[in-house]
Formats: structure tokens, C-alpha cells, sequence
């Protein structure tokens, strides 16, 4: 037995976090249909997992200091930087939405554990992506991320914009999910295999030069389907329609879960598997970068509900990443340290729109802030910070995410890249500040309504605008972790 | 000394959000609170300039790790330039805190931001590196946009936009400049290094400079503003309250012309010396077209806004033209022009309080009702538009005398901008204060009172000590013009 075990590199603490993620659900489940549980054990008991999750994350520093980067369950579950990092992303949106999905959880009637079991499955699921090191892990733990995420988009059976929401996201979804599985269809004719490393040496072995058109073909179709994911344009159309629709607590979660994981694999495809013709994908990721900064800024510019605007100016945030992520290895660490500063902003600001609007609501119109200043001035303060933050005003994280990535790109010399994203970055201080204005300046007479706020939200707006602050000004700890998961892969 | 540079930055901020933490109920506070804290900066700002580093060009004093990996470092210091421009800095917010009325100096939302604007200011002034330069250039925007937003006149939604989106289109050429800037030093320092005394050094070929120059000069023009990028800078403010229009003019518009000082000049002086020309016409332009479309204004507010195009004209043609007498003529005029329109917006806004109205129009004959207002508005014209024995003279005199070695047409053409000041601004205060009282509502306007007056004076007190003792102010930036004139001189010989 031991034996076997070796030979398959069996570890369940490679996936230990999926595991207790799984577990969780499965107490849940458990408590759903044997006996009746109250609420609030139920919150214990999916923060616990939670909890565990993390401890767990922990442990699995500890087996990388022991073993390095190493693939487990014969080379399906790999433990790198990447994953490493990855885990930690989406154990820190876990803990920081939290507060939000459990209170849209409770405010369904009669589907809050299915809600809870949803929200954790699709972060399992995502685990396990960021963990695959074989493709078709790849699109096992995505699809298990997606589904869930579909389902939770429509859970507000009684609004249409949910169903609305829910569909789209679903069909555009598969969609993606057929691109993806597609190309590592090819991928596996051309080339008989189906790993990220594999792909690298197997490319390295025929040399750059002699690649398959089918593997190309593959290789862009997996990338497609991730860049779905992410809502980079030409793909990005669900998704103002996904974040307007879907119940406002979940918004957050689901953006955030989504683009993390799916930049982590998409870093990890290009430090790894694209090293050697990672030229080749120039003008394709150009292209992409450019599409998705410009139609952002274009369709942002006149919206008139926020979640939209937020949804684009995502759309045009995936562009900034993607631009760092395939040029070159620095570029990844500059990107991921993107990545993790607008998370923390993009959480940020969904938390202040399900606070005002409500857990359930749908569409949230930029006027509905109106007022907002007077009725409660830490969540104005709070808002303006994740606004600038995105906006990337100096004295914010999203300052110097934007002078790092910059000055990788400059360095790689994309200077056509570069002078498309500061245009887009003046047009943003348009769409960006207007908000701002709107609840910070703008007198008007339909005064919002009271705002209840508990103090663990406040905790936690308080603790995401800080650290939008703190990495603005002292950014040298996140930079110095985002250059150690790059280090190896020059 | 170190502590003093770095507590230039943090005691603004500190008070500021000490005001934000006050609760409302005791609002009476706010004022002598901001008020303490700027006198406290400007008694920092004076022993900086008895210092040895008030007559000096710009000594690093202090660096700071900011991102290891990348090498990129913090860098403040101080200069003569530096000084006299903080110390004006924080006279003008000491200044501008005594003289708003109490609608604003109630709001802890106005004076949090007064002094926000200050701490972003003092660090524009105080760093030492492209990257805390750029920083705190853009970090001005935030309270601006406040003090514009909320407590600005009815227009004030497009003005606000209008001034942010310019200012960040600007700034995204001096980003731009900032991270070619790095990428270059990169390549010869491995690291990411970008204070003053590393560029200094560094070799920049000739379509490097120029290119550089170009970058970060139009960053900095469209704040200063340079004629065709000047239309801002009317909205901006006619919409800005009082205090916000005396910071606007006063301070903002001289952080411009400090960065071409300090950044485009020194650095990239092949650029300079390519570009110079163009921006001596464009100066020039701004000076007659600033005067002329000033005179036909109904606006007060705007009468000063295109009078302050008019005259940072005159600075931009000091620095253009290069020469000792021209550069340091320039920069006495950044600190005249920040006291004399400083002083107009203040009694511009001491009129508004009293009538709600800037239209020249509505008034007449104020002077049988306001004759001490109408004697310090007289003064302060005078100031403005450059009679000899007061400060505007002095700069005025120093940059024409200047320039002339080097366009003499075009300084000829310059000198008409004096003689068209004289007519906007004379004429206006004849149709303002001249004659019978022409509307009824004049009848009863009460005149300055004792805080008015108080917030008034230091300002008239220094137009006439400038007039009188310009040598004074003059000691303290001759190094550094010197030093920028040798820069300019000497890439002259060599090529």
C-alpha cells in the first residue's frame, strides 16, 4: 500500500484545502436533511470550514518547504508558487466576502444552506484549478467553480434579472467551457499529452519553430476559455449582465473568485508552459489587451448602473493584468500583484453596494448612491478609497500596481500597450469619479435610506480600504511575495 | 533637520485628521485649530529658510526604501526655491483659513481638505524623486476636487471634471516620462533609481532628452498653465470657493513651473534647449491673449483667472529664455504672483460674501460705502499689475531685462502685457469703486472688518517689502538660478 501511494505521490495535504472545503459541504448537507439545525450553527459551521481551509493552506506551505515544487496523484495536482499564492487568494476572498454571502444566504428563503453549499463548492472547485497541474484537472475544478457560480447568479428565483443573469452566465459559460475542453483536445492529438509541464518540455522538444498549427490552435483555445473567465474582451460580453442581475452579496464573491483563479492558471500557463513561444502569442494577447482596455473605457463611459460600470471597468482591469501576464516573467509578478490589490478593491466596493441596496437586489443605479454622504459618511469615505484604488490615483495600491506593470511593459518595450492604457487611464478618472461625486458631493432631496452597517462589516470595509492605503504607500512586502513566485521561472 | 522636512509633511496631515476625528457639535474649533497647525508649518517653513539649506539648490537630505526589489527609493529635500515656495505655502493656507467666512470654516470637510492640499503641496515641494514628485502632484487632485465639488459655485460639476480630467492628462505624460526615466536608469544603475541626485548623473542621448522633455514639460504646462492648455483654468476659478481659488493660484499653478524648474530643466537640458523657442512663443502669446481677453471679462473672478494666464506667461518666458537674470527673475515671480493673486481672489471673495455676485456690472461707486476695501483693492492692483516700489515690479522688470538678451522681439512684445494689466486691472476697479453708486444693494455693504483685514495684511506687508527690499528674497534663490542658468550655458558650449 505504502508502496503504491509512493509511486503515485498520493498527498492529501496537496489538496487539503479542496478536501476541507468539500468536507464543509458535506456537514452542511448532513445537518440539511437529517436533523434540523438551527441558522446560526450553520454559520459556525461553514466559518469553521472555512477556518480549516486556511489552516489547511498553511500546512501546505509546510509540505512545500519540505518537498519544493512537485507534483502530486501522478502528476495531476501540482504545488508551486502559483498555487500556493493562488490558495491564499481565494482563502483571503473566502474570509473578506464572507460576511456578504452569508447574510444574501440567509435572506433566501428556505435555500440558505443550498446557498452556503454553492459558494463553498465553487471555491473548492477553484482550489483545484489553481492547484491542476493536467488539463483536464483544469476544466474539472473549473467547471465545478462554474456551475456553482451560474446556480448562484439565478438564486433570486423571484427577479428576472437573476433568471437573466443566471441563463446568460450559463450558456455563454458552456460556451466557454466547450472552447476550453476543445483545445485540450488538441492539444492531446497534436501531442499526446496534457499537462502544463508536459507541454513546455514536449514543446521544447520539437523546438519552437516545428510546434503544430492543432497545438497553436489548442493552446489559444485554452486560453480563450480562461480569458472567458476573466471577462477580457472579446469575451466579455455576460459580463455587465451577470453582475447587474445576480443577487448584489454574491457579485463580490463571484467576480473576485473567478478572475483570481483564473489569472493564477493563466500566469502559470505563461511563466510555464508558453517559456518558449511565449512570442508567439504576441499579437493575439495584443490584441485582447488592447480590445478589452478600449471597449471597457467606451462602454463604461455612459452607464448608469454602477454594478455595469464596475463590470466594465473589470473588463478593462483584465486588460492591465493580461498585459503584464504575457510579456515575460516580470510582468507576471507585476500583474499578480495587480490582481491581488483590485481584488481587495473589487471586493471592497461590491460590500458597499449589498450594504446600501440590500443583500438580494439586482440592478443598482449610480443615482441610488445620492445622499450617501450625509446618511453615513464611513461608507462615502470607504467607497471613495476602493473608487480612487481602481481608478489608480497615487497614494493607493492601484497606483503602483499600475507604475510596476507599466514599467515592465515599458521595459519589454510595448509601447503601443503602454500609451493605450494611460489613455484609459485618464478616460477612467472620468467614470470613475462620477460615482464619487454622486455620493460624496451631490446634494439632493430623495435621501437614501438608513443604512444599517454591523460592526463586522465595518471591520472589514475598514480592514480592505486600509490595506488599499497601506499597499499604496508601503508596497515593498506584497512586491517582495509576488517577485518570489516568479523568481524560479526566469 | 531631517525631522523638519519630514514633519512639513505629517503636520498638515495630522491636523487634518484631527479635524475629521472633532465631532460637529463643537465646530467653533475647527478654524483656530487649522489655523495653529499652518502657523506651526510656517514657523517650520522660517527656520528652513535661516537654514543652510534655505539659499542653496536641491540637497537630498533623506531617503527611504520604497519597493527593495525594484531599488526605487523615497528622496525628500530642500532647496531655496523649495523654501520660499513652502513658506508661501503656508502663509497663503494661514491666510486663506483667517479670511474664509464662517459657512466654510464651520465645515471640517473644508478645512480637512484645505489642509490635506497643503500636505500634498509641501510634498511636491519637498521630494527629491520623479516618483514622490508625481505622487503627490497627482494626490493634490483628491482635496481639490472636494473643495471644488462641494463647495463650489452652480457650474461647478463641469468645472470640477474639466480640471481633474486635465490635470490627469497632463500627469499620464509625466507617468509616462517617469517610468521611461526608470527604465533608462535601470539600464545603467540596475535599479529602479530616480531621486535628483541619480539623474543628475545619468547620460541621456539626444532623442531621449528631448522626448523626456517633451513628456514631462506638458505635464507640467498644462499645470501651469501655458497658453493653449490655459482653458481650465477660468472655470476652475470662477467655480472654486475663495479659499480653494487663493490655494488654485497662488500655489497650484506655481507646482508647474516648479517642475519644469526642477525636473525638465536640469535633466533633460538638450530637450530644453530644442524646445525653448516654441515655448517662448506660446509664453508670449499667453501674456497678450491672457491681458486682452482679461480685459473684456464681466466676471471678476475670471478677470483674475486670465490675468494669472497673463502673468505665469511672464514666468514661463523667464525660464525659456534661460538667462541668470531671466530664471531668477522667474522665480521671484511665482512668489510674487502667488502673494498679489492670492490677495485678489481673497478680496474678489470678500465681495462675493457680502453682494453674491462677481459682475462687474452690479457694481459702482463702492467706494463711498467700502473705502478701506477700496484702497487695499487698489494696492493690491497696483501690485498686480507691477508699479514700481511693489513686488509685481520686481519680477516683472528682472524677467523683460532678462529675456532680452535673448528674444528681443518677442520680450518686446511681452513688455505691452504691462501696459495692458494696467488697463484691465484700473479699469475694472473704475467701473467697480469710481462714481455715484449706481444699485441700491451697495448702499448698505458693511466694510472689512477686523479678520479680514488681519488676513489681508501680511500679504500687503510683503508686496511692499518685496518692492522695497527685493534683494532679500532675491539672496535666497540666486544659487539656484545660478545653477540652472550653468546647466543651460554650459550644454550651450559644449555642442
Amino acid at each position: 500500500m505504502n508502496g503504491i501511494s509512493e509511486i503515485l505521490s498520493f498527498s492529501f495535504l496537496a489538496i487539503g484545502p479542496t478536501l476541507a472545503l468539500v468536507f464543509t459541504t458535506l456537514v452542511l448537507l448532513f445537518c440539511t436533511i437529517t436533523i434540523s439545525t438551527p441558522v446560526y450553527i450553520k454559520k459556525y459551521i461553514s466559518f469553521f470550514g472555512i477556518l480549516i481551509t486556511l489552516f489547511t493552506i498553511f500546512l501546505k506551505f509546510g509540505l512545500f518547504a519540505r518537498e519544493g515544487v512537485n507534483s502530486y496523484f501522478s502528476e495531476k495536482i501540482l504545488v508551486d508558487e502559483f498555487s500556493l499564492v493562488g490558495n491564499v487568494l481565494i482563502g483571503l476572498i473566502l474570509l473578506l466576502t464572507f460576511n456578504s454571502f452569508w447574510k444574501t444566504s440567509e435572506e433566501i428563503d428556505n435555500k440558505t444552506t443550498e446557498a452556503l453549499i454553492l459558494v463553498l463548492m465553487s471555491a473548492s472547485g477553484f482550489l483545484l484549478m489553481v492547484d491542476a497541474e493536467n488539463f483536464i484537472m483544469l476544466f474539472i475544478g473549473l467547471e465545478i467553480g462554474s456551475i456553482s457560480l451560474y446556480a448562484l447568479a439565478g438564486l433570486n428565483r423571484g427577479d428576472q434579472l437573476s433568471n437573466e443573469a443566471s441563463l446568460k452566465y450559463f450558456l455563454l459559460g458552456s460556451l466557454a467551457s466547450c472552447i476550453f475542453i476543445y483545445g485540450v483536445a488538441l492539444i492531446y492529438v497534436s501531442l499526446s499529452i496534457s499537462g502544463v509541464y508536459e507541454t513546455s518540455i514536449a514543446i521544447n522538444f520539437i523546438g519552437p519553430n516545428n510546434i503544430p498549427l492543432t497545438t497553436l490552435i489548442g493552446l489559444i483555445m485554452i486560453i480563450v476559455g480562461l480569458l472567458f473567465k476573466v471577462a477580457a474582451a472579446p469575451f466579455q460580453a455576460w459580463a455587465p449582465d451577470v453582475y447587474q442581475g445576480s443577487p448584489t452579496g454574491y457579485v463580490g464573491y463571484m467576480a473576485a473568485v473567478a478572475k483570481a483563479s483564473s489569472f493564477i492558471v493563466l500566469a502559470r500557463l505563461s511563466a510555464i508552459s508558453l517559456r518558449f513561444i511565449i512570442d508567439k502569442f504576441d499579437l493575439f494577447f495584443t490584441a485582447v489587451v488592447i480590445l478589452s482596455v478600449l471597449a471597457g473605457a467606451l462602454f463604461a463611459t455612459n452607464q448608469t448602473d454602477i454594478k455595469r460600470l464596475i463590470a466594465y471597468s473589470g473588463v478593462i482591469q483584465s486588460g492591465f493584468i493580461l498585459s503584464g501576464i504575457s510579456f515575460g516573467v516580470y510582468g507576471i509578478s507585476a500583474s499578480i500583484f495587480y490582481l491581488i490589490t483590485y481584488i481587495i478593491q473589487l471586493i471592497g466596493v461590491f460590500t458597499v453596494f449589498s450594504i446600501i441596496s440590500g443583500q438580494l437586489s439586482s440592478d443598482f443605479k449610480i443615482s441610488n448612491l445620492s445622499g450617501l454622504f450625509k446618511e453615513n459618511k464611513f461608507l462615502t469615505i470607504a467607497f471613495s478609497v476602493f473608487m480612487l484604488g481602481i481608478a489608480g490615483l497615487p497614494l493607493t495600491s492601484g497606483f503602483v500596481s499600475k507604475f510596476i506593470l507599466i514599467t515592465n511593459l515599458w521595459s519589454y518595450e510595448k509601447y503601443l500597450i503602454v500609451t493605450v492604457l494611460m489613455l484609459t487611464t485618464v478616460a477612467g478618472f472620468y467614470f470613475y469619479l462620477r460615482p464619487i461625486w454622486v455620493a460624496a458631493i451631490e446634494k439632493s432631496d430623495n435621501a437614501i435610506e438608513k443604512i444599517k452597517i454591523s460592526i463586522s462589516d465595518k471591520v472589514l470595509l475598514g480592514f480592505m480600504a486600509a490595506l488599499t492605503i497601506y499597499f499604496g504607500l508601503l508596497p515593498n512586502t506584497l512586491v517582495n511575495i509576488t517577485r518570489w513566485m516568479v523568481e524560479n521561472y526566469l | 533637520m531631517n525631522a523638519i522636512i519630514i514633519s512639513l509633511l505629517f503636520v498638515p496631515l495630522i491636523c487634518s485628521f484631527l479635524i475629521f476625528i472633532i465631532p460637529n457639535s463643537r465646530k467653533e474649533i475647527f478654524r483656530p485649530i487649522g489655523i495653529i497647525f499652518s502657523l506651526i508649518t510656517l514657523t517650520q517653513c522660517f527656520y528652513l529658510l535661516f537654514s543652510d539649506f534655505g539659499k542653496t539648490k536641491f540637497v537630498i537630505l533623506s531617503n527611504y526604501q520604497w519597493i527593495q526589489s525594484y531599488g526605487l527609493e523615497i528622496s525628500l529635500g530642500i532647496s531655496g526655491m523649495s523654501t520660499l515656495l513652502l513658506l508661501l505655502t503656508s502663509l497663503l493656507v494661514f491666510v486663506s483659513l483667517l479670511s474664509i467666512g464662517s459657512e466654510h470654516a464651520e465645515s471640517k470637510g473644508f478645512i480637512g481638505s484645505l489642509l490635506a492640499l497643503h500636505f500634498a503641496v509641501n510634498g511636491v515641494f519637498i521630494s527629491g524623486d520623479l516618483i514622490s514628485l508625481f505622487i503627490f502632484f497627482e494626490a493634490l487632485l483628491i482635496p481639490m476636487y472636494f473643495l471644488m465639488g462641494i463647495w463650489g459655485g452652480e457650474n461647478r460639476r463641469y468645472a470640477t471634471i474639466k480640471f481633474i480630467l486635465y490635470t490627469v492628462f497632463g500627469s499620464v505624460f509625466i507617468f509616462i516620462g517617469t517610468v521611461y526615466t526608470a527604465v533608462i536608469s535601470y539600464g545603467t544603475n540596475r535599479a529602479l533609481a530616480l531621486d535628483f541626485d541619480t539623474l543628475a548623473n545619468l547620460e541621456f542621448s539626444s532623442s531621449q532628452s528631448r522626448t523626456l522633455f517633451l513628456l514631462f514639460t506638458f505635464g507640467f504646462l498644462i499645470k501651469v498653465p501655458l497658453f493653449p492648455l490655459h482653458t481650465w483654468l477660468p472655470d476652475a476659478h470662477v467655480e472654486a470657493p475663495t479659499a480653494g481659488s487663493i490655494l488654485l493660484a497662488g500655489v497650484l499653478l506655481k507646482v508647474g513651473a516648479y517642475g519644469i524648474l526642477r525636473v525638465s530643466i536640469p535633466f533633460f537640458t538638450e530637450g530644453f534647449i530644442t524646445y525653448k523657442n516654441l515655448i517662448a512663443v506660446l509664453s508670449v502669446i499667453g501674456i497678450i491673449y491672457g491681458a486682452i481677453v482679461a480685459i473684456a471679462q464681466i466676471d471678476i473672478k475670471k478677470l483674475i483667472a486670465y490675468s494669472s494666464v497673463s502673468h505665469m506667461g511672464y514666468v514661463m518666458l523667464g525660464i525659456s529664455a534661460g538667462g541668470y537674470l531671466s530664471i531668477e527673475g522667474a522665480i521671484i515671480q511665482m512668489i510674487n504672483h502667488g502673494i498679489t493673486s492670492g490677495a485678489l481672489f481673497m478680496l474678489v471673495g470678500f465681495l462675493y460674501e457680502r453682494r453674491h455676485t462677481r459682475n462687474i456690472s452690479s457694481f459702482g461707486g463702492i467706494k463711498i460705502t467700502m473705502p478701506k476695501y477700496a484702497a487695499i483693492f487698489l494696492f493690491t492692483s497696483f501690485a498686480s499689475i507691477g508699479l514700481p516700489g511693489l513686488n509685481g515690479f520686481v519680477g516683472e522688470f528682472m524677467i523683460l531685462m532678462g529675456s532680452y538678451d535673448h528674444y528681443k522681439v518677442l520680450t518686446s512684445i511681452a513688455a505691452f502685457g504691462v501696459v495692458l494689466a494696467a488697463i484691465y486691472m484700473l479699469w475694472a476697479y473704475q467701473r467697480i469703486f469710481t462714481g455715484p453708486i449706481s444699485n441700491d444693494k451697495n448702499e448698505n455693504l458693511k466694510d472689512l472688518n477686523i479678520r479680514e483685514t488681519l488676513s489681508i495684511a501680511p500679504l500687503m506687508l510683503l508686496m511692499l517689502f518685496i518692492g522695497i527690499y527685493p534683494s532679500f528674497i532675491e539672496s535666497f534663490v540666486i544659487q539656484e538660478a545660478g545653477f540652472l542658468s550653468e546647466t543651460i550655458a554650459l550644454f550651450k558650449d559644449v555642442n
